[in-house]
């Protein structure tokens, strides 16, 4: 068993406990960003055979010494969403603060029913 | 020639990154530009329909020319084919609308992100590839955060950020998901991933497929994950709340059945089918409850669209090929039914100033098409006979009979007759209530909503060309084996 797998699944639940249990707007976002990290090395450590270098072709490297390039491929992908994401939420918070005044997500609530 | 149809994808994204440049040259040009590349679509997507439905053959597109599982496709199937026209159209419909409602500037960069909510949609129907369909619905969700936060009013930042975070988690629920189906098949192509279905681990591929749903329930506003969808639906700009309900979340229903049906040679693949079937059931429930006591009129409507989604996901988790179909025809009718009452509702809001229910007084005498829309969807929406949901509704009924669940015909004629208590006290307040003096109505706007007034009644009185169409698009999700026969995969066998 890959001692990967143990830190990505702890950092997606470390993010999950971030969201659902802070109440500061930007400690939300934070814990969402270590989420997605905890899914992004989750992806990686799936594609990881031990010992072999990154999937780079150069001198030496034939695609039987290196890992597998499709997870790497997808979290560049993932990583670019997330970055995406993150920037949308925080002008979104931008937004939200010079109209509440508050970041706290309790004070947040005009809309409810 | 069939290659063209890659254009529905480069199309809307050529199109969006078009504006700025469009922007500097004429700034009033923006929105015309907007119908152009709405119309066109519409052709192509007529074009596409035409040519998958005369030849029985679905589409198959290889980006760059690399055979799957190597190279990323698309496949339009019968399904795609038909909402792909559906998404065009809608588009084209709300662009016109979007003249009238949309007046908050800058307008350019709303025709953008409108341009990329329409490719993410038509991408997540017509992608063969499980991580393109990442991509696709973190496209759609983006454009959306960005869309219902247009307004810039406090209440739309905080919609918008409650989507945010909902659909970041879902996001990431998604990929852990992919992770653990490329972990044990190692492929990302759907036809693929089904072709080695059954040599799978089954607890992996059931934590795998239930994460999966988990990830596309955000967007599929299924019960425990749709606390964004009313405060989105009711403070984003009027013609997106429209293209949400009417083919956003269509696109995550389909995505949600394509991922379901394609594991089906899993062991014990049934139970993911209860999960669904109890998430739709508590999402019907808790949209027509939520919906009785509303006092805002756009509010209202969005419950009311969660629980219809929340049928069409009972539907689709019903195991059976008339289950996918009944659900496919329910879905085409809810979009026909949600844009007409969507486009009505913020076009009274556009008039008179909101869309509380006291603004709705009187206005039979003040806006007369537009009520008449309006009463025209709502009659449509409870199940009443010569209106097209009639028939969705009765297909759903007849296919959970035959597939031995009796307590879900309780369920359909239960959420009817909710609907029917909310509607029936709108059309009350609407045709007997108040008085007010006359607003004059946009000609073009009261031409649309008769447009798709009539399209209402010609399913209703005539729906078997259109069943017979959905048939064909729900045995294109649920035939699996046949979808693995569609797509050239190159030489690799189990």
């Amino acid at each position: 068993m890959n001692p990967y797998y143990f830190a990505s699944i702890a950092l997606i639940l470390i993010g999950l406990y971030a969201i659902l249990a802070k109440r500061n707007v930007l400690k939300m976002l934070v814990g969402l960003s270590i989420m997605e990290t905890g899914v992004n090395l989750l992806l990686i450590s799936v594609g990881y055979v031990s010992g072999r270098s990154a999937p780079i072709l150069s001198e030496g490297i034939t695609p039987d010494r290196a890992v597998d390039p499709i997870p790497q491929a997808l979290v560049l992908t993932a990583i670019v969403i997330g970055v995406a994401t993150t920037a949308m939420a925080l002008s979104v918070v931008i937004n939200l603060y010079e109209k509440y005044k508050t970041l706290n997500v309790e004070e947040i609530r005009r809309l409810r029913g | 020639m069939s290659q063209y149809a890659s254009l529905l994808i480069a199309l809307p994204l050529f199109g969006a990154f078009f504006i700025p440049i469009l922007k500097r040259i004429s700034k009033s040009a923006v929105m015309p530009f907007l119908v152009l590349v709405t119309l066109i679509q519409t052709g192509i997507a007529a074009w596409v329909f035409n040519e998958v439905y005369i030849t029985g053959k679905p589409i198959i597109i290889m980006a760059g020319g690399f055979r799957p599982p190597i190279g990323i496709n698309l496949y339009i199937g019968h399904f795609a084919a038909l909402f792909v026209l559906v998404i065009a159209v809608t588009s084209l419909l709300m662009t016109i609308f979007s003249f009238k409602a949309v007046s908050v500037e800058p307008k350019d960069k709303y025709a953008m992100l409108f341009l990329l909510l329409m490719l993410g949609a038509t991408g997540m129907i017509s992608t063969g590839d499980i991580f393109n369909l990442f991509v696709f619905m973190e496209i759609t969700a983006i454009s959306a955060y960005a869309l219902i936060a247009y307004n810039k009013t406090g209440e739309a930042s905080e919609a918008a950020l409650k989507y945010i975070v909902l659909g970041g988690i879902g996001s990431s629920f998604f990929l852990v998901g992919v992770a653990l189906i490329y972990g044990s098949l190692g492929t990302l192509n759907m036809a693929h991933i089904a072709q080695l279905a059954h040599l799978v681990n089954p607890t992996v591929a059931k934590a795998g497929l239930a994460l999966l749903i988990f990830g596309l329930a955000v967007e599929a506003e299924q019960f425990p994950l749709n606390a964004w969808a009313p405060d989105a639906y009711q403070e984003a700009p009027h013609p997106v709340t429209a293209m949400f309900s009417a083919f956003v979340v269509k696109a995550s229903l389909y995505a949600m059945g394509r991922v379901i049906y394609i594991l089906s040679a899993v062991e014990g693949w049934s139970s993911i089918l209860r999960l669904l079937i109890i998430l739709g059931t508590l999402t019907v429930i808790i949209g027509e409850m939520s919906a009785l006591r509303q006092n805002n009129v756009k509010r209202m409507f969005a419950y009311s669209s969660i629980a219809q989604v929340g049928l069409i996901a009972v539907g689709l988790a019903l195991g059976t090929e008339s289950g996918v179909s009944a659900s496919v025809f329910h879905m085409f009718n809810h979009a026909i039914v949600k844009a007409l009452m969507f486009l009505a509702v913020g076009y009274v809001a556009v008039e008179l100033g909101g869309t509380e229910i006291n603004k709705f007084e009187g206005l039979g005498k003040r806006m007369p098409v537009t009520a008449f829309a309006i009463t025209v969807g709502a009659i449509s929406i409870i199940g009443i006979p010569l209106f097209n949901i009639f028939w969705s509704k009765m297909q759903l009924i007849l296919a959970a009979l035959n597939a031995q669940y009796t307590w879900m015909v309780a369920l359909i004629l239960g959420a009817s007759l909710v609907e029917a208590t909310y509607y029936i006290r709108l059309i009350h307040t609407i045709w007997f209530k108040g008085e007010g003096e006359k607003v004059k109505e946009s000609s073009v706007l009261a031409l649309v909503m008769l447009l798709l007034v009539a399209l209402i009644i010609v399913i209703g009185i005539y729906p078997e060309p259109f069943w017979n169409v959905m048939q064909k698009a729900g045995s294109d999700i649920f035939n699996v084996a046949q979808y693995i026969k569609n797509v050239p995969l190159m030489g690799v066998s189990p």
